[in-house]
Parts: structure tokens; C-alpha cells; sequence
């Protein structure tokens, strides 16, 4: 089949037009550059978003309460929901499976004090199971444990930018500072890859916040991550059972959104693989197109090829050329240029790649990379892209008369 | 070799049909050396075309070398033409990439000879038309009797039953002419059935019988004194 003479006259065909030759493989390599390219942007869109949202646990859920908006249950709307330290027993005791970190938040604006140096900020009352749900990373000392919990101390772990500002040059850990005039001692500090302002926060034990204020047992919010093996159904399927247990349990409207509001980063998670998804058909369409019109134009140069070689060919079918070997003719020549510079134009695209492409790393988009799967679906695409391009001039060649060659015209 | 028994063939002219042929019937015996004439208009291009398998007939029967030829498709008219016919064109028609060599072993190729056996027999034939040094030159290298030998080594190279040409000498000057000729006279020496269509009385004279055609029909069909070529070589 790829004998040296098919070969041969390939080589003539391409070396006595190269320029038109290479004008049309322009074309399907810059489709296949462009395809590869868009592709990649999409792989680094999602790298992105990706990179963004793991700085928390990816599978996290957290479960606000507000004031009811529609009567219920025998309540009026307006009712305000509160959530208790029982409430997060209740979700241990009901979903022993399900739940992997659990731990209310009980949020207090503070203003602190270190010697001379003041500042404003938010202090998370926590449990220990905190870290592992927001990913703290501890760099120095320690996180909240048990033991600060259960004596309600009055300890706190505080992020890098506020160690910075209160404590300027000196070590935080061991030190006291003053939150709302009340000493607290800094076991431990952290940083944050997501952003400098959750450096900004400070940790404490929620006993002790509730203790100091009130003697309530009341929290704002519950953050848990669920059993990491779960897939996107499953992990929706169980925030939706969490959150009609706890719309029983407060007696809130099916449909009332105020009285509460379970946040599943499966959901988001769903979102951006819908929307990257869309927009990796959105690309490839747009590639494809790109790449139709030097379809055309490998088509339109073969048809001009065979339009000045009709003699050749009546003289071939003269000689006893069957129709297919013909067609094989033209097939092979159209594949070959298509194949060649699509190749050419792949090789560069993931060649740039794989330069450039790990360097990249700005907000939302990150290491844009092609997987070899697209490499060798954009090879089939090729193939079948010569094929194609071939097919209609082929069947014209294979349609010209043998009498051309006698007709000396 | 070959027979034909009434030959009819007419083109569609729009709403006219022009009747070419009306009627050929005509035999050609195997080593025989047949010139086709006749003005233009008088059906003999139509003829060879049928002749050659690149035309059908409407009406009437066409035996070569016993097999009779009709319902064609593509692909089996190239078979039959590859294994039944060479072709001599007027104008050459030498493929212009491929050296003589090559061109001399195309219609190998389609017989899916060897790719060394395909090069060994064009050797062979290009010897037998006395060019064997011009076997690697590209056919702009080479002058016009020269190429029309290599054109009548590229026929004989398939070892066809018949030979086919079509003007082979209308693109030559006379001395040429008679080179060709001479050539084309060894061939039919040698026992090979030719077919040659020509306009020129003196190409005529060379070969061994003259089928004279005219509107559509033969009207003369002799065996004459061969004139051999030679003497005006």
C-alpha cells in the first residue's frame, strides 16, 4: 500500500506546488494550533478554578441559619433560627457515615491589642476539627485542641498578618494579647494559601467565646466536610438529607431560602465542570471550523491538482490504472499534506505548552495543558480531516475518461 | 484477434444524435499490421476508442482475443485494457516526472509486478526500441521520436495482445516518422498485432493492410505491399 512510487508521486505533486502546498498546510496547521490552544486555555481555566476553591476542603458544606421568611409549623415568618452546641451533636448522631470534620463557627469582631499596637479584626470561635475542614496550615506552634475546648481557655491561633501587625518583629507564640481588653495567649499561628485576608483571622475555642459571652450555646454557622470517597451525586444527595433534617428540626418552610442555607462545594464544583464543560464544546466547535476551512482548502488544491494532471490520469487509466488506485492516489497526497502539517502545527502548539504553560499561573487560569488524549484525537481528527479533503477530488479523478488522453488537445 | 460485427455508435447532440458509427464489421488476424484511415468526422477516433475499451459500442459485438467485450465497468475495462492493450499516443504522453525507465514500467506497475522484475522487463523493452542508455532521463530530456519509442516501450512492456496507435507519427517530422515506423515494422515482425490510426498515406503504405473509413462505414479494406521503412532510415 505505501509503496515507493506512491511515495514518489507525492513528493512530485508537493514539490511542484510548494508554495501552494504550503499556503493550504498553513491553514490546517493553524486550525489544529488554534484547537490545541483553546483547549488548553479551558484545561487552565479549570486548573484554576480548581486551585482556588482547594485552599478549603473540597468537600465541604456549611449550614447557615437566618430569620424565616414564610409561616410554618405553626410559626409566623420572621422567626429567628438559632443554632445550639446540640445541633452539631445531633448531625454526628445522624450521619455517623457521612460526616469525616465537624465544627460550629461563632463569629465576634474583636479589637486587639499587643503593647501599643491595636487592629480590628474577626475571631472564629472553633473546634479543633476546624483545621482539617478550612486546610488551616499551622506554621507555628499549635491549633486548637481538645483540652483548649473542654477548659475553655483562652487561648488563640492567629493568622500571619496579624502576627505581623500586632507583633511586628517579635514571636507571637507564648505572648498575650488583649482581645476586647480580655487577655488571650497565642498558642500557635497560620497562614493561608488562598488569600491574605483569611490571614487575618483569628481562632479560638468556641466554649470560650461562649462562656465569656453569655453562657449561651449558641453558634452561627456549622462547617463540616463529608466522607472524602463520596462523588458529586452523592455528596448533593447528602446535603439535601442534611438539610431537610434540619429543616424539620427547625421547623422551617420546604421552600423558605432565609431560614437557612446549606453552601455544598459540590455544588459549586458542579457548576464550574458544567460551565467548563460548555465551554470545552463551545472550543472544539470553534476549532473545528477553524479548521473546516483548511479542509476546504486542501480540497480546493486538490481539485486544482487533479484538474492539471486529468491527462495524467487518462493516460494512467489508459495503461490499465484501476479507478481505486486513483483514488488511493489523490487519498494518500490530501492525508499526507493534512497529516504533515497538522502534525506541524500540534507539535508547535504542545511544544509552547509545555514551555510556557507551567510558568502560567494568574488568578483563574493555571498550567494550560493538552492531555495526550487530545493529542491523538486531534490526530484522528487530522486523518480523518484528509480523508475528507481528499474524498471529493479523488471520486473527480476517478470520473475522468480515459479518452482524455487520446483527445490531444 | 479480433472481431467486430456490426459496430453502431451514435453521440448525443442535444436533441440530435450524430450517428458515428453505422456499422463496422471488420476482422484482424493475429501478426497483422493494420492502418485505420480516414478524414476526420469519419469515425475512426470513435472506432479505436472502442477499440481501446475507453468507449462503448450502442449496438453490435467486439471479440478480443476471444473474450468478448461488453458491460464494462471501471474497474474491468482497466484490466482488460492493462492485460489486452498497449497504447501509442500522438502526443507521447510520457508522464513528465518519471524517467523513461519508469514511465516504460507503469503499466507493470497496475499489473502489480515486483517492483525488480517491473525495472528488469523495462530495461528490457527499452533496449528492444535502442534506448537503454536513456533509461534514468526524464522525457524533457530526450527528442520527439525518441520519446514515442519510449512511449512504444511502455506499450510493449504489459506484453499486450494488441497494439494501439493513435497518430503515433502525427507529432514527428518525416524522418522521425519513418524511425517510428521502422520500429513499429520490427515489432509486427516479431509476431505483435497492431493497430495503427493515421491520416498520412505514406505512414499507411508501411503497414501490411489499409481499412479506408468514411462517414461512419468502411469503405475500402485491402492487403497491400508492405513499403518497409528502412530504406528512408
Amino acid at each position: 500500500m505505501f509503496d515507493r512510487d506512491i511515495w514518489q508521486e507525492i513528493y512530485h505533486s508537493i514539490s511542484n506546488n510548494k508554495l501552494r502546498t504550503f499556503l493550504t498546510g498553513f491553514s490546517v496547521g493553524w486550525g489544529i494550533f488554534i484547537l490545541v490552544l483553546l483547549l488548553a486555555s479551558v484545561k487552565g481555566m479549570q486548573n484554576g478554578f480548581t486551585l482556588q476553591f482547594s485552599d478549603d476542603a473540597t468537600n465541604s458544606i456549611f449550614v447557615r441559619t437566618g430569620t424565616t421568611s414564610l409561616a410554618y409549623g405553626g410559626f409566623e415568618a420572621g422567626r429567628r433560627i438559632q443554632m445550639t452546641n446540640d445541633d452539631i451533636e445531633y448531625i454526628k448522631r445522624s450521619f455517623p457515615n457521612d460526616v469525616e470534620y465537624i465544627s460550629p463557627r461563632v463569629y465576634q469582631n474583636t479589637s486587639a491589642r499587643y503593647k501599643s499596637e491595636t487592629g480590628s479584626y474577626n475571631i472564629q470561635a472553633v473546634y479543633p476539627d476546624h483545621q482539617a475542614i478550612e486546610k488551616t496550615i499551622v506554621n507555628k506552634g499549635r491549633f486548637i485542641n481538645t483540652n483548649d475546648l473542654m477548659n475553655a481557655s483562652k487561648v488563640a491561633v492567629i493568622g500571619r498578618k496579624v502576627e505581623e501587625d500586632l507583633f511586628k518583629n517579635e514571636d507571637a507564640i507564648g505572648k498575650f494579647v488583649e482581645f476586647n481588653g480580655l487577655p488571650f495567649r497565642v498558642i500557635g499561628t497560620f497562614t493561608d494559601d488562598g488569600d491574605d485576608n483569611a490571614e487575618r483571622n483569628i481562632y479560638a475555642p468556641t466554649t470560650t467565646y461562649q462562656k465569656m459571652y453569655g453562657q449561651t450555646d449558641h453558634i452561627d454557622q456549622i462547617a463540616l466536610t463529608y466522607n472524602p470517597n463520596y462523588d458529586l451525586t452523592e455528596a448533593l444527595a447528602f446535603s439535601d438529607r442534611l438539610e431537610n433534617v434540619f429543616r424539620r428540626r427547625f421547623k422551617i418552610a420546604p421552600k423558605d431560602q432565609s431560614g437557612i442555607r446549606i453552601f455544598n462545594y459540590a455544588e459549586v464544583f458542579e457548576d464550574i465542570s458544567n460551565f467548563t464543560g460548555g465551554l470545552d464544546i463551545a472550543v472544539i466547535i470553534v476549532g473545528l471550523l477553524i479548521l473546516l476551512s483548511g479542509i476546504v482548502g486542501i480540497g480546493n488544491i486538490m481539485v486544482f491538482i487533479i484538474k492539471e494532471r486529468t491527462k495524467e490520469i487518462g493516460v494512467r487509466k489508459a495503461l490499465g490504472a484501476e479507478p481505486w488506485s486513483i483514488i488511493k492516489l489523490v487519498l494518500f497526497e490530501s492525508v499526507f499534506i493534512t497529516a504533515l502539517s497538522g502534525f506541524i502545527g500540534l507539535g508547535i502548539a504542545t511544544g509552547l505548552l509545555a514551555a510556557i504553560g507551567p510558568s502560567i499561573k494568574t488568578g483563574a487560569f493555571a498550567n494550560p495543558s493538552v492531555s495526550m488524549s487530545m493529542v491523538v484525537t486531534a490526530t484522528i481528527i487530522l486523518i480523518v480531516a484528509g480523508v475528507l479533503a481528499g474524498l471529493i477530488p479523488a471520486m473527480k479523478a476517478a470520473r475522468v475518461k480515459p479518452i482524455v488522453a487520446l483527445s490531444d488537445k | 484477434m479480433i472481431q467486430i460485427k456490426d459496430l453502431h455508435k451514435s453521440y448525443k447532440m442535444g436533441k440530435n444524435s450524430l450517428h458515428v458509427l453505422k456499422g463496422i464489421n471488420f476482422n484482424v488476424e493475429e501478426g497483422e499490421l493494420v492502418a485505420i484511415m480516414g478524414s476526420s468526422g469519419s469515425g475512426k477516433s470513435t472506432l479505436l476508442n472502442i477499440l481501446g475499451m475507453l468507449d462503448s459500442s450502442d449496438s453490435g459485438e467486439y471479440i478480443l482475443d476471444n473474450v468478448p467485450i461488453k458491460d464494462l465497468n471501471e474497474t474491468k475495462a482497466a484490466r482488460y485494457r492493462n492485460k489486452f492493450l498497449g497504447f501509442v499516443f500522438q502526443s507521447f504522453n510520457l508522464i513528465n516526472y518519471k524517467s523513461a525507465a519508469e514511465n516504460v514500467a507503469l503499466p507493470l506497475y497496475y499489473q502489480k509486478v515486483p517492483r525488480k522484475e517491473r525495472q528488469e522487463k523495462a530495461l528490457k523493452y527499452l533496449e528492444q526500441v535502442g534506448l537503454k542508455e536513456w533509461a534514468g532521463h526524464l522525457p524533457s530530456e530526450l527528442s520527439g521520436g525518441q520519446k514515442q519509442r519510449v512511449a512504444i516501450a511502455r506499450a510493449l512492456a504489459a506484453e499486450p495482445k494488441v497494439l494501439l496507435a493513435d497518430e503515433p507519427t502525427g507529432a514527428l517530422d518525416s524522418k522521425t516518422s519513418y524511425e517510428v515506423m521502422d520500429l513499429i515494422q520490427k515489432i509486427n515482425d516479431q509476431g505483435n498485432t497492431i493497430l495503427i490510426v493515421t491520416h498520412e498515406p505514406d505512414i499507411a503504405d508501411m503497414c501490411k493492410r489499409i481499412v479506408h473509413l468514411k462517414d461512419g462505414v468502411i469503405i475500402e479494406d485491402k492487403k497491400i505491399e508492405q513499403v518497409r521503412a528502412e530504406q528512408y532510415v
